[in-house]
């Protein structure tokens, strides 16, 4: 076993690993984080999302872009990869949610929506991943048949955002609890709050700043879902039955 | 006294004084309730030459709209060059969908992963080898470019428009900028990394671009565009910082501005452009446009000879959504700010309703009209 102070060393240039996008440091203290049989989750979360946190920081303050972010991102998914399989199920600890995401049909920039993917996969999520300009039918039928918690969609233009209210609108018709979140460069909170959407990234100027904020979004939505799971209950014509909480 | 719609126009863009500020966009302009008194359907207005001019009249025609502008899409010049386009023939009536490139010249579908490859290594493997091909991808222009694709409708729609309604109304057309347009036919991801890691891999192709959209906008002035706007909206400071704006995007929009001659030119930016609307003055473009995102105060007090046009905002509320008082309110700020052309964000979002259309229009007539 690593003493506490290797497991500082370690969850720390994991971090650093991501901000500085430096795709071989972030495997070389991955590698060390299992040889040391450090927790895996642990390393996830404190030292790559960690350094994602920061990497959104620097991103709403203008010092990186998203050329840098893609970078970052990148280094995030080299540890991602080696550490991942090794991550222990551990009910009490993790979010066990389910997630449909996908651009708007019309929409082929996917960019912002492969970060909230890969945040929602650090997170420990199920993604099913619909692609890019998909049809609006295709994530109601997705969700219903993936029983999923979340929506999220994203359009990177004013002119594809008009298909996410249709979807809004399907959604809660068949499931009025349904958690839909949108993104992408034209949305913002009151767009969300207008269109029944039940979060978007806060002053988000585009998806990509909705992607970095949204790990703290998901935190708290972790432990409504664990609430929320044990308690749902599906009716055989795929609505929530009315009579249950 | 009947308004001068073409000539306040070309005045304003020239930087000579109008009559009134004018009310135009050089970017998409139409409307559904215009395109359903035609009769058409919106996914066929892209392919048709007829159909593409009088959707772009019809705004002009029943509103008084100052300018009369094509193509609608922003794949014209991708499918020129080889890229799959996709029109959603199969779409509603009435609903609004913009053709799309589904297929670029490089991106994920031509790299084929070897068989049995871990998820994870076929990630790393498909980010190599598209880096690879967009270093060394043979980028040719059409034999015929008048012929490539689209482009002969859009220049037949210019002529018609030209001879139509060129006599009152100001005519353009318009173009991705050399960066924006490249992100148009490889793999946009691999290609913003690569703009920090290899620029000038980059540049190289850049300058390709520049070669190419030249050749397409002479042939857009030739066919009766009064003046061309360049949206270079891949390159705005929500994307890419303002050192590589400034090294890599400026130099090829500088060349290109420096081959259009004959005709005024405007340089569109969106998203914020506040960091860089001092370098966007330096492309050698007529007159710069920016949207909602842009403090144009600021800007106007950054930039006193420059000719802004902006920057209000052509989707949701008001425009879209709002009264047509809130419509005319936003106008009325748009003239307050320092705006020298009143001037959309963006296309104007198609589903306006008519009564804020006119609305705007009559704003103009209130607001727009200088004294002495």
């Amino acid at each position: 076993m690593a003493t506490a102070e290797q497991q500082a060393d370690i969850l720390e240039r994991l971090k650093n690993g991501v901000i500085e996008y430096d795709e071989e440091s972030v495997v070389k203290a991955s590698h060390e984080a299992l040889e040391t049989g450090m927790d895996a989750y642990q390393a996830v979360m404190d030292g790559l999302a960690a350094g994602m946190d920061v990497v959104g920081a620097y991103f709403a303050n203008g010092e990186y872009f998203v050329p840098e972010v893609l970078m970052c991102a990148d280094a995030l998914y080299a540890g991602l990869h080696l550490l991942r399989p090794h991550i222990k199920m551990d009910t009490e600890k993790m979010i066990k949610g389910s997630v449909v995401i996908g651009t708007v049909e019309g929409d082929i920039h996917d960019i912002g929506k492969n970060l909230v993917k890969m945040m929602f996969e650090v997170a420990g999520f199920t993604v099913h991943d619909l692609g890019r300009d998909v049809p609006l039918d295709n994530f109601v039928e997705k969700y219903m048949e993936t029983d999923s918690d979340i929506i999220c969609m994203s359009a990177m233009m004013t002119t594809t955002m008009i298909g996410m209210p249709v979807v809004i609108e399907k959604v809660r018709a068949k499931n009025p609890r349904a958690k839909i979140m949108i993104g992408g460069a034209p949305i913002n909170e009151d767009i969300a709050q207008k269109w029944g959407a039940d979060g978007t990234g806060k002053d988000a100027p585009n998806a990509l700043q909705e992607a970095l904020n949204m790990i703290g979004v998901l935190r708290d939505l972790g432990d409504q879902f664990k609430a929320e799971r044990v308690q749902k209950e599906w009716g055989a014509d795929g609505l929530l039955d009315a009579t249950k909480p | 006294m009947s308004i001068q719609s073409k000539d306040a126009v070309l005045k304003v863009l020239r930087g000579e004084k109008p009559d009134h500020v004018p009310n135009f966009s050089g970017m998409g302009s139409i409307t559904l309730h215009g395109i359903q008194q035609l009769g058409y359907r919106f996914n066929e207005i892209h392919g048709d030459a007829r159909k593409m001019a009088d959707s772009a009249a019809s705004t002009h025609r029943l509103f008084g709209f100052e300018s009369a502008i094509v193509p609608f899409d922003m794949g014209v010049v991708a499918e020129s060059l080889g890229a799959g386009m996709k029109y959603y023939e199969k779409a509603d009536l009435g609903q609004i969908i913009y053709p799309t490139m589904t297929r670029k010249l490089v991106d994920r579908s031509t790299v084929t992963v070897p068989e049995g490859m871990s998820e994870a290594d076929a990630k790393t493997f498909v980010m190599k080898e598209i880096e690879n091909q967009i270093t060394n991808y043979q980028l040719q222009k059409p034999a015929d470019v008048a012929q490539a694709g689209r482009i002969p409708i859009v220049l037949e729609a210019l002529r018609i428009l030209k001879r139509e309604l060129g006599e009152d109304v100001a005519i353009g057309s318009w173009t991705l900028g050399p960066f924006t347009e490249l992100g148009q036919i490889m793999d946009l991801e691999v290609l913003l990394k690569l703009s920090a890691k290899k620029p000038d891999v980059v540049n190289r192709r850049l300058q390709f671009m520049v070669e190419y959209l030249t050749e397409v906008i002479q042939l857009y002035i030739e066919a009766g565009a009064d003046f061309i706007t360049v949206r270079e909206m891949g390159a705005t400071a929500s994307i890419l910082s303002p050192r590589m704006f400034k090294s890599l995007v400026l130099p090829n929009l500088q060349a290109l501005f420096g081959r259009i001659n004959r005709v005024p030119t405007v340089l569109h930016i969106c998203g914020d452009t506040n960091p860089i609307i001092e370098l966007m003055a330096q492309s050698g473009a007529s007159a710069l446009s920016i949207d909602q995102m842009n403090r144009l105060n600021e800007s106007r007090a950054k930039l006193s000879n420059v000719i802004l046009l902006g920057n209000y905002k052509p989707f949701g509320a008001p425009f879209c959504e709002g009264q047509p008082e809130e419509v005319e309110e936003m106008i009325r700020q748009s003239i307050e700010q320092g705006a020298d052309g009143v001037w959309p964000g963006c296309d104007l979002w198609p589903v306006v309703p008519p009564e804020n259309m006119r609305a705007m229009m009559a704003a103009m007539k209130k607001y727009g009209v200088k004294s002495g």
